[in-house]
């Protein structure tokens, strides 16, 4: 039997430990691709947690959450990569046309109508909250002077008894602030960052988060983040 | 004590980048964390490298987690051990001989069994386990808890690798076998 063969005694081994180096990284590319093999190793961690228990408790180095924290600032935030390589997708649509992707022509007829808005001296922001650059969930847009802000779903999926609630997250703000739960269906606009600073609406991050039907019960949020991403002007395309 | 649903609130906070739940899960996980790099990596200063490197990989993959898959501390220990396991097949150059207190694990793994059975998942786990023979039941606690490489558990049995390969695959597969029913 060869290791293709045998992917659940593959994986239990990676989950326990004992593969060489080389087989370990050779099954992490691999699980990126092979969802069986992903499956069986998430089993395998599984079946195998409690064994943590039996790993005894060390207090680190009282220095070491300084120094994580320093390696943080110093570390590119993940969503501020994107929304660089996200601008550089949507120039290439504007560019060339790719039209034949709805989801490219919806983005720039949204984006063309903001840039080409009837008061040509607004500062209008757009952000594009995703997973990945690959898929687009929402596309936020702000008008800075009356603080309209308009959340249009673009390929957001609803989950039964779940709702998707947006969230501004700005350093000056403390914790993440609500924006109220968002529609997956049809675009969701309010006047709800007037009382927000033009500077902190620019420089958040906005990220949605799935949570109970209705938004956070505790007004912090409490499900998984599933979009993320920064505003840019909307000039600059 | 800071509970799951309390650390899966936090991981959702940290995905938000906020700093201040990223420091609460860090006061609440490090000692585990911190535990099993050290256990695996046996090195301090390597065993703090590793741990450094878990948590700004939490806080740039927080989005990751997701509670339907897994608890917060086993998604946590996972990026902990993989991590420290792959940075001890790169750098453990010493004999297992080295290690004396590795060579007696009778009662070591007792107290290990005892702390696995505190929880539900735990008991089922200790009582499949206690069902393996003796020896493999060992190869396997020793392989999970201290990272030994199939090569080091060689030397430790006096057996050939491929052996102890066939051994801890049947020794797992018996282990789901007896999980699952």
């Amino acid at each position: 039997m060869n290791e293709h063969d045998d992917i659940d005694g593959l994986a239990a081994e990676y989950v326990l430990g004992t593969l060489t180096l080389s087989e370990r990284t050779s099954v992490a590319a691999r699980r990126q691709r092979e969802h069986a093999l992903d499956a069986a190793i998430i089993d395998w961690e599984h079946r195998l947690a409690p064994l943590n228990a039996a790993i005894t408790e060390v207090v680190p180095p009282g220095d070491t959450f300084a120094k994580i924290e320093s390696r943080l600032r110093n570390s590119v935030p993940g969503t501020g990569a994107s929304v660089v390589e996200l601008k550089k997708r949507i120039k290439i649509w504007r560019t060339t046309a790719i039209a034949a992707s709805a989801l490219a022509a919806s983005l720039i007829l949204t984006l063309g109508a903001i840039q080409f808005a009837p008061k040509p001296k607004t500062k209008n922001l757009v952000a594009v909250l995703q997973k990945d650059a690959a898929s687009p969930a929402f596309l936020v847009s702000v008008n800075v002077d009356d603080r309209v802000m308009t959340v249009r779903p673009v390929a957001a999926k609803h989950e039964a008894g779940k709702s998707f609630e947006l969230w501004i997250i700005h350093d000056s703000l403390g914790k993440p602030k609500s924006l109220g739960v968002i529609d997956e269906v049809q675009p969701t606009r309010g006047a709800t960052l007037a009382s927000y600073r033009a500077d902190v609406i620019e420089g958040s991050t906005y990220a949605v988060t799935l949570e109970p039907e209705g938004g956070s019960p505790s007004g912090d949020p409490t499900g998984p983040v599933v979009f993320a991403g920064k505003m840019i002007e909307a000039s600059d395309f | 004590m800071t509970t799951q649903q309390e650390l899966s609130n936090l991981l959702g906070r940290v995905a938000l980048k906020d700093r201040a739940a990223f420091a609460d899960v860090y006061r609440a996980t490090s000692s585990k964390l911190y535990g099993i790099t050290l256990r695996i990596l046996r090195r301090p200063d390597l065993a703090d490298e590793v741990l450094q490197e878990v948590y700004v990989k939490v806080w740039d993959r927080a989005a990751d987690f997701d509670p339907k898959i897994a608890s917060p501390i086993t998604w946590l220990a996972t990026i902990a051990r993989n991590r420290a396991l792959d940075e001890v097949r790169k750098k453990r150059p010493e004999s297992i001989e080295d290690y004396p207190e590795l060579l007696d694990v009778a009662s070591g793994e007792e107290t290990a069994l005892a702390a696995v059975m505190r929880g539900e998942d735990g008991k089922r786990l200790a009582d499949c386990l206690s069902r393996l023979e003796d020896g493999k039941r060992q190869m396997v606690v020793l392989a999970y808890c201290e990272g030994l490489s199939r090569d080091e558990l060689a030397e430790k049995y006096g057996q050939p690798a491929n052996t102890i390969k066939t051994w801890l695959r049947r020794s797992l597969a018996q282990l789901k076998g007896c999980l699952g029913s």
